[in-house]
Parts: C-alpha cells; structure tokens; sequence
C-alpha cells in the first residue's frame, strides 16, 4: 500500500511515527521514517514555525558543518536546505588539514524554512498538522499516542518527542520573566507534567539570544567586513545527488537563469564589544537574572553571556562580535556574541557603547530562555527511553544545543522509530564512524551537564572524519537502511569504489621523483603536477579524497587501528538481562553507574565516568563464563 | 534475602601460616561492624580506628581467642568500605577458627590481592600504588624498600598527574584554535606548545630510564668474585659476607665449585658469587671449575677481579679478560700489607682499582663503601634519590616521550596541529595507563577555563 497523507484519530487507527515538534530535529527524525515507508504524523504547535532557525542564521562551522555532511549523506535536508539558501558561504580552518576543514553558511532564515515545510508538505506517507502535544498516552511500559490542546488525540506505535526549548520553557528579560521556548511563542507545560509521570527525569538548561536590529542603522563604516569564499564550499554531496533535489522553494520547478548554490552573496561584519560595554555590564550586573540566582539552568560554556564574558575573562577588555544578515528579504541582523539576560534599557546602552552600532534600532531584544530536558543517559543508543517502549528523544529535549546536533539526532530517532514498526534491526552509529556516532555516544553514555554542542575534539578518531568522506564512510549504513534513493547509492558506491581504487594505484604507479604515493607525501604542501591526467579528470570530490587519504597515510592507518580496537570492544555484546549491581568485584561506583546507563556492549561500558579499564578485563571474563 | 547492591564482605588472614606471637585476620565489607559486634558481644558499634580487647566467641558462644579488634569505617578505610583488623594468637589452629567463624558470619575468602584490588577500584589508591603494594611487602632491600614507599605515597602518580595536566594545557591551547577558528583568541603559535611538550618529553624519558634499575630492586645484584687461582677471592667473599662461608686455604684451587653469599651492610640485594680460579690451563677437573666460574662471570652485574698485588701480574684465560669491561669491574688487589710488585701498575688500564688486605675484616667496611659507591657511579645501582619505576612504567612513559616528541615535530613546519594534536592524545593514553584514565572532558574543562569561547 502506497503511503499517503490523511488526518487519522482514535486508537484502532494509528500512524506508525508521531513526531512531536517540526524544529530542525523534528523535521529530519518526520521526514526520515516518511522515506522508510511508514506513515508519520508531524505536529507542531505553530506551523509557520517549521525548522526555525531560534538563534543565529547560520549552519554548519567546526564539527557542526561535519555533522551536516554526514546527515546530507543519510538522506536528510540539512545540507542541501542550507545551500540553496546560503547567501554566504565560508570553509573554516582552510589553512589547517583538511580533517579539521568544515563549511558554515549564513542562511536566508525564511528560505530555509519555507523550503523545508514545503519539502515536509511534499513528502509522502508525512502528515503534517498544527497542534500542541499536551500530554502522552501510555499503556503499560509504551507510548501509544498524544493528546493536543485541540483535545484531539492521536495515536501512534512510535512517538518522539523534539521539543526543543519548549518545555516549561521560561524566558529572562532582566527581572521581566515570560513563560514561552522563543519570543513570541507559548511553553509546553502540561507535557512536561506527563514525562514526569512517566518516570522521566527532568532538569533545567540555560541558553540565551542576542538582540536583533535593523542593518540600515548599522554604521558599516566603523565595522570590518567578512566576506564569503569565492568559490563556496557546500554541505550537500552535489556530485552524488541529482540536479532535481537543487531547488529553491522560490523556484521550484523552475529556476532562475545563472542561479547557483552560493551566488551573489552578502557579507558578514565584524565589530567588537567595547571597554565602556564592559563597564556598563559590570555595573548592571546586580539585573542580571544569570548573577542575580533567579536563573537555575546551566548555560553553555562556549556560548557565554556577554555577562559571562567580562566577568569570567575581567582581563579582556573587547570581545568581538559578529553582524550577520538574517535573510535577503529582510534588513533584521543578529549580533552574534552578545547574548544577555540584562534588562531592555541595558541593552539599548550597551549597543550605543558598540562601534558602528550607536545608533542601532532594536528589532528584538536579547534574552535568556531556561527549559527542561531529559538526561538523555535515559536512552538506549538507538535514542529510545529505557522508561517506555517506543519513546524517543531528539534535539534539544536530550540537553545538546544546535540545530547540526537536533538535525543528527532527528534522523537517527526517525529512522529508529520506523525500524522499530518494522521490525528491523536498529541504525546505531559508532564513534569511530561519524560525529553523529560520537554525538550520541556521548548523551547516552556520560550524558551532560550543559547544553552540549559537538567538537571536532570529542572525536577519538578525528583525523578519519575528514567532511569529505562522510558518504563513503557511512556507505554500508546508507545501503542497509535505504537512505536513500537506489540511483544515488550507486553513485556512491561508484565514487568510494574509485577512491578506494586510486588510492591503491598512486601506491605503485611510477612518475617522475618515484612512486607517486610517496611523492605526494613528500611534497606536503602542493599537489605533485605530474600525476596521470586519467586521475586528474576525476571529480574533484574524488581527487581531494584519494590525495588526501594518500598524503596522510601512515597517521589514518593508525587510527584505523586503534578504532578497530574501539570495534571489538564494541561487538562485546552485553547478554541480555545482564544484572551490573551484581557484578561483584566492580567497584560499587561502576555498578551503580552501569546499572544505571545499561550499556549495551562492553565498548560502551568502558566509556561510562567512574569505570575502570579493570572493571571492564573483569567485565569480559563475567560475560565470557555466563 | 540478600540486597543485590552491595559488596560482598571478604575475610583472609594476613599474617603468614605458621607459629608467633601475633596473627591478623582481615574481614573488608558491610557485615565487618556487625560481625565484630556480634562475636565479642558487644551490644552497640565498635568505635571506628580504636583497638578494642575482647574474646572473640563463635556462633555458639565458645571462645575461640582473646583478641584486639580495630574498625575503620567506610570512605576512611584503605579500601572503601567497612573494614576489620582481628588480632589474635599467632597459632595457624587459632587463626583457622578465627577465618572459619567470620565465614560462617556471612562473609567469603578473599582471592589473592583483592584488598588492594578493592581500593583500587574504589579509588582509593591508583594503579602504581596498588603495584606498590605487593613490591613492599617483597622488597629485599633497603633502597628496594625505600622505592617502594614513595610509590606507594603515590610519588608517581603525582608526577603523571603533573605531566597529564601540562600536557592537557598545551594540548587545550591548540585544540582550541582547530575548534573556535573564528574566536577572540591569543594569535596562533607553534614555538611555545612545541618547546613545552619536548620538556615533558624529556622529563618522562629520564623517568622511564630508572627502570634499568627495576632488576636490580626486585631480583638484587650478582657479583662475581673471579680472578687466579690463589688470588683471594674465597677471603674477599668472606669480608663482603661478614661471614666465614668459603673455605680459605694457602693452597691453589681449593675452591672446585661457586659459592654464593649475600653481601651485608649495602642498601641494595647483592649476592656475591666466589668462583673457582682461572689461569690459562688446567686438568679437566680444574676446567671444568673454571667453565662454572666464567658462566657466572657472565651473568653477573659487576665483576671483582681480585689480584696478588705483591705478584707479577696473573695470566688469565682471554675468555675472563673479554669480560672485563670497565664499566663493570673492580679490580681489588689484595695483600696491600707487602709491597706491590712493579708491574702491577700497568695492568688492565681503565679499571678501577682498590687496594685492600683481606687477611682479616679490617678494610670489610671501606670495601663495601668503595663498592657501592661504583655501582651507583656507573649505574648499575639506583642512587638513593631516585625514584625507580617499574618496567611496565617505563614502557608507557618511553610511548608518551616519543608521542609528545613527535607531536612537537608536527609543530614545526609544515605546521599540522590536528596531527600535533593526535599525538598528544596518544601521550595521555599512554599517561593514563600508568595510573588509570584520563578523561577528554578535562581537555575541555582547560581549554573553557583558559579562553573566552563563545560569539
């Protein structure tokens, strides 16, 4: 039965995936389980609101950019949304190897939305509809459906739940307190109450915005501008997917004449927080509702208040801060770097005291906003509560930040969910093959303390995780799920085939200096001019993943070595009904703690805080005599 | 029924089977306060860390011995849980019962090493303390001893926290410009992190070398007396030993066979092996001695060639003199009390040479002084400042040394931090297996503490 769209209440008839919230892990979780083949119901409180960009207008950076080549190669919409809104385009870290390489786009906010509710409105067997989620319906040990303020309840074998910062969400202005997960939206409350009962758990986060203003009262003179590459590095893999895919919601179907991904982009400015900014900072800092206590919620230590900022780092008299455009059809900028909680009046001060910026008009204030999320330690690697069968998690509701992060765990969850009805076995990605692996890893394993955003250095084996090679990385994992579609698993298959082909090759082909592997290692700051023209009339995609795989031989060897160590601790599988409290001879700590986490093999084991690389030699005899 | 989520308790006796005064018995888990209690019949808890006198009954009430019970209390015990000292009369019969009652208790044996092995995972000690442990309780010499007990203090772990934490910095630094390429931070340098990761580098290298010392803490020393028949070697083994253990004759070649005896008053093991005398021929039963005697020679740490002084310098076999290496050699030339004979001068240029009357034991004190002074000034001994690690230590020091070291390389041009940065983690690895783990979170934890992130 072809899946297809339709409004579906009562019990007897339920879909097969609700995802609860359309934000950026919603979206990604709807739209993955639509393309396995179940049918899914996307609701959302707001649906002019889809995969709404809360914060910066930005995609990608350092391991954020990583993680979007990788669900680009999973068959999600993050990559190919951002490029074909982009309207700038920057690779970061160029001058660095080009594991550590990533792109970011400052994206028009209202493009990408539009293109992704469309793309959600397009989709098959994905219904979506403008509901709040109040409640969930349990039945024993599982979910079984939602209730809606609408009092309109649906049911579903699988739910998950993308709330973002919606839940009891509570923003500061200053001593000015309004319930909501943004500005302008409402906070989910009684959902929260329903979690709880449960047996969920639920803590507080802290994160906050900028202010937003109006870019025809910005002195641009006074600021230093921050061009787009001209030659833009982008997130999707354009040589495996088909030109059908490139539209933009304004021209779907037909495009404009000389259009392209990157074309005719805008520029970010640059000005910086200033010592009188500082001053007026310290001297409000007693309205701070950061410093004053009222706010409980941990903040995250890299996207610091600019209280934080002056206060923490007193030594530091300027910060800089960042102007980026939020759209082409709009004049609204956001101040990247001076997020506040300092009441209204404050803010207007601290922007006069900012170079280009005083005159500035504020279109928005800044503000914190304090949620409750899920420790996400609840979950099974699969992102499935170990509360309740068929309860999944995604996106900020797990403690991360970041829509790269919410998009990541979105995917994962939708195709869990949809594995799940289907009876199939569950995508769960190692750390020693993607961010997303390391990513998820992590939340169910050591959990967080604050929001957590991923860094190229929580990679163990960062070196192979190059942006490049996402596609081929994951390729077993694209073919087992069907991720995507048929014609474009060749492709991928056809390109790693190629690569893997290439890199054998150099390693005995003769030319000029010696054995062309070699001399690509000697010569490590160019490219040796005399290779084969039959390789150099490869994509460029395949010759920047062959030269680099070829250049940096000796060192991804060796970390190809010690993850396959990581893998074989990993295929220890834990037995089922395995009892860690009576594992006697681990420390108390260790069972408590694996009691806890219930890891599902011995890899993930050796990763919870508090275990010893001895409980885990005994782990492996326990599990070995049965 | 049992609460699943708690330790077991675990009893041993911790005294060696066999007759003295005292024997202890070791009870560790959360039955020890109330199986103390119950067996001296005491109605309320024992006071933790006090000794207390009682007669220790049985399940029915017959004494079994008058003992002194001391509690420690869990989180104040070396093992983290609650934890019982019995002393009782060190008769193997008495401390059978003793072990027998604490079984019936509810406790169960303790396998070998699993108190240590408790406060490691509790914490308690790291992985070089509890290794420590066990090369206390077997240490045969006083530096041996002495090595132990900083271990044991945790001087190790000290330093690897030290080098873990510096290197962390240096590391947190360059992590930060790979992760916040577009932050507000200091401009970029390779120099400095290059030059601090080679001085921890070298650090852990000059740490890693005192493991050559290892074998000779744990097994001691062999010396090999060696020399011409008549020489003295059998009297020079008997000064060395305090003791009159070889046969001293006027007569050449009375000894047949090697002899071993334990060199008193040094601060390490040393066992000093007389030997047969050696000269370029001899009957077959005479080579057959001087064979042994050259094997020994070969094994040994340090040889003592122990000269007639008063005699033309002997002829030995070119077998012995391959052996005599200066950095390993004594020369002791004996009969001091007549005059040398003039030739002796020139013999064996480069070998140090002491002079000394074995007649009697008067010069036994200066020639050990002499002799430990040349193991330690040629390192064949440890010196007593030095902190030996073990040859597990030394193997993951030497990893940590080359991977800091190449991670400085990956600092100069062309300069590839990620690389640096990958060699750096190797380092910690290899760090954290001296003592335990090391954590990536505190990577971050530095780098957040050292630099304002965040737009």
């Amino acid at each position: 039965m072809r899946p297809h769209k339709e409004i579906r209440l009562g019990p007897d008839r339920p879909y097969d995936v609700i995802v609860c919230g359309a934000g950026h892990a919603g979206v990604e979780a709807a739209l993955a389980a639509a393309r396995m083949g179940v049918e899914v119901l996307l609701l959302t409180g707001n649906i002019d609101t889809i995969a709404q960009m809360s914060c910066n207008p930005a995609i990608g950076g350092q391991a954020k950019g990583h993680m979007v080549r990788e669900i680009d190669a999973l068959g999600g919409e993050m990559g190919l949304t951002a490029d074909v809104t982009g309207i700038q385009f920057r690779l970061l870290n160029s001058s660095k190897g080009p594991a550590v390489q990533a792109p970011r786009a400052q994206c028009d906010k209202k493009a990408y939305q539009f293109r992704m509710k469309h793309l959600c409105e397009l989709q098959a067997g994905l219904t979506v509809f403008q509901a709040q989620v109040t409640g969930l319906i349990f039945k024993a040990d599982a979910v079984v459906g939602v209730h809606t303020n609408l009092d309109l309840a649906f049911h579903g074998r699988s739910v998950i739940v993308t709330t973002g910062t919606f839940l009891r969400g509570l923003m500061h202005i200053g001593s000015n307190k309004t319930e909501g997960g943004r500005l302008g939206d409402f906070s989910a409350k009684s959902l929260s109450t329903s979690l709880l009962d449960a047996g969920i758990e639920l803590q507080r986060l802290k994160t906050g915005t900028p202010p937003r203003i109006l870019g025809s009262s910005i002195d641009f003179s006074k600021c230093q501008e921050q061009a787009g590459d001209a030659s833009p590095t982008l997130f999707a893999f354009h040589d495996t997917r088909l030109q059908a895919d490139l539209f933009h919601v304004e021209q779907a179907g037909e495009r404009l004449p000389g259009w392209a991904p990157g074309s005719n982009q805008v520029s970010c400015w640059m000005t910086e927080a200033t010592r009188t900014t500082g001053k007026i900072v310290q001297d409000n800092l007693h309205l701070s509702p950061l410093f004053g206590g009222e706010i409980t919620g941990v903040g995250p230590r890299y996207c610091p208040s600019i209280e934080d900022k002056f206060v923490k780092f007193a030594d530091k008299d300027t910060h800089k801060l960042y102007l980026e455009p939020e759209g082409r059809n709009t004049d609204e900028w956001y101040i990247n770097g001076l997020s506040t909680s300092l009441p209204f009046d404050v803010q207007l001060q601290m922007l006069a005291s900012i170079a280009g910026l005083e005159k500035a008009v504020m279109l928005r204030p800044a503000y914190a906003v304090e949620y409750d999320f899920a420790p996400p330690t609840q979950l099974y690697p699969t992102l499935e509560s170990k509360k309740m069968a068929g309860l999944f998690f995604a996106g900020q509701i797990n403690g991360t930040s970041g829509y790269e992060e919410a998009g990541a765990q979105g995917l994962v969850a939708g195709v869990n969910a949809a594995c799940r009805v289907k009876g199939l076995t569950p995508l769960v990605i190692g750390r020693d093959e993607a961010y997303i692996g390391v990513l998820i890893d992590d939340l169910v394993t050591k959990g967080t303390q604050e929001p957590y955003r991923m860094f190229t250095s929580r990679a163990e084996f960062r070196l192979l995780f190059n942006h490049g090679s996402a596609e081929i990385r994951l390729k077993d994992k694209i073919a087992t799920f069907g991720l995507v579609p048929a014609d474009r698993l060749q492709r991928i298959r056809a390109k790693a085939e190629k690569v893997a082909h290439w890199i054998e090759y150099l390693e005995k082909l003769t030319i000029t200096g010696g054995i062309a592997g070699d001399v690509i290692r000697r010569q490590w700051e160019s490219t040796p001019p005399n290779l084969p023209p039959t390789f150099l009339s490869e994509s460029p995609e395949v010759q920047a993943e062959v030269l680099y795989r070829v250049k940096y031989r000796g060192y991804l060897e060796r970390e190809t070595r010690n993850a396959r160590k990581l893998h074989d601790l990993d295929s220890f599988r834990v037995p089922v009904g395995f009892d860690f409290l009576k594992a006697y001879g681990l420390s108390h700590e260790a069972r408590q703690k694996l009691a806890a986490i219930k890891p599902v093999n011995l890899g993930q084991a050796s990763r919870v805080s508090g275990v010893n690389p001895a409980d885990i030699s005994l782990l492996m005899v326990l599990f070995r005599t049965g | 029924m049992s609460v699943p989520d708690t330790v077991d308790t675990i009893v041993a006796a911790a005294t060696p089977a066999g007759f003295s005064a005292l024997a202890i018995v070791r009870v560790d888990g959360p039955l020890a306060a109330t199986m103390v209690s119950a067996a001296l019949h005491r109605p309320t808890p024992l006071a933790e860390k006090t000794s207390v006198l009682g007669l220790w009954r049985d399940g029915e009430g017959a004494v079994i011995d008058q003992v002194v019970a001391v509690l420690w209390r869990a989180g104040r015990s070396f093992t983290g849980n609650d934890s019982l000292e019995i002393t009782c009369h060190g008769n193997p019969l008495l401390v059978r019962r003793l072990t027998v009652d604490c079984l019936a208790r509810g406790g169960r044996l303790a396998e070998p090493g699993e108190f240590t092995r408790r406060a490691y995972l509790a914490g308690r000690i790291d992985l070089t303390q509890a290794e420590a442990v066990a090369d206390l309780i077997h240490a045969s010499s006083e530096r041996a001893l002495a090595s132990a007990r900083r271990m044991l203090a945790g001087e190790l772990g000290r330093h690897v926290a030290r080098w873990t934490d510096r290197t962390l910095q240096v590391l947190a630094e360059l992590e930060a410009h790979i992760d916040f390429p577009e932050e507000d931070l200091p401009p970029e340098d390779a120099h400095g992190p290059a030059a601090r990761l080679l001085e921890i580098a070298s650090e852990l290298s000059g740490y890693a070398r005192t493991a050559r010392h290892d074998g000779a803490l744990r097994a001691g020393l062999r010396l090999a007396v060696v020399g011409a028949p008549n020489a003295g070697k059998s009297s020079l083994l008997n000064v060395l030993a305090g003791a009159e253990r070889a046969i001293v004759s006027p007569e050449a070649g009375t000894t047949r066979d090697y002899l071993e005896a334990p060199v008193a008053g040094l601060p390490i093991a040393l066992t000093a092996i007389d030997t047969a005398g050696l000269r370029p021929e001899g009957t077959p039963l005479e080579r057959l001695g001087m064979a042994r005697s050259l094997e020994q020679a070969r094994g040994a740490h340090v040889l003592l060639l122990v000269v007639d002084a008063a005699a033309a310098p002997p002829v030995l076999p070119a077998e012995l003199l391959a052996l005599l290496v200066p950095g390993r050699t004594l020369l002791v030339a004996n009969k001091s009390d007549l005059p040398p004979h003039p030739d002796q001068r020139d013999f064996l240029p480069g070998i140090t040479k002491l002079t000394s009357c074995l007649l009697d034991g008067r010069d036994a004190d200066s020639l050990r002084r002499q002799l430990g002074e040349f193991l330690i000034s040629r390192e064949i001994a440890p010196g007593a400042d030095d902190l030996i690690v073990g040859v597990r230590h030394a193997e993951a020091l030497s990893r940590a040394s080359v991977a800091l070291g190449e991670a400085a390389d990956h600092l100069r041009a062309p300069i590839q931090t990620e690389l640096a940065a990958a060699q750096g983690r190797l380092a910690l690895d290899a760090l954290g297996e001296v003592v335990g783990r090391i954590d990536n979170e505190r990577m971050l934890d530095k780098l957040f503490a050292s630099f304002c992130i965040g737009k």
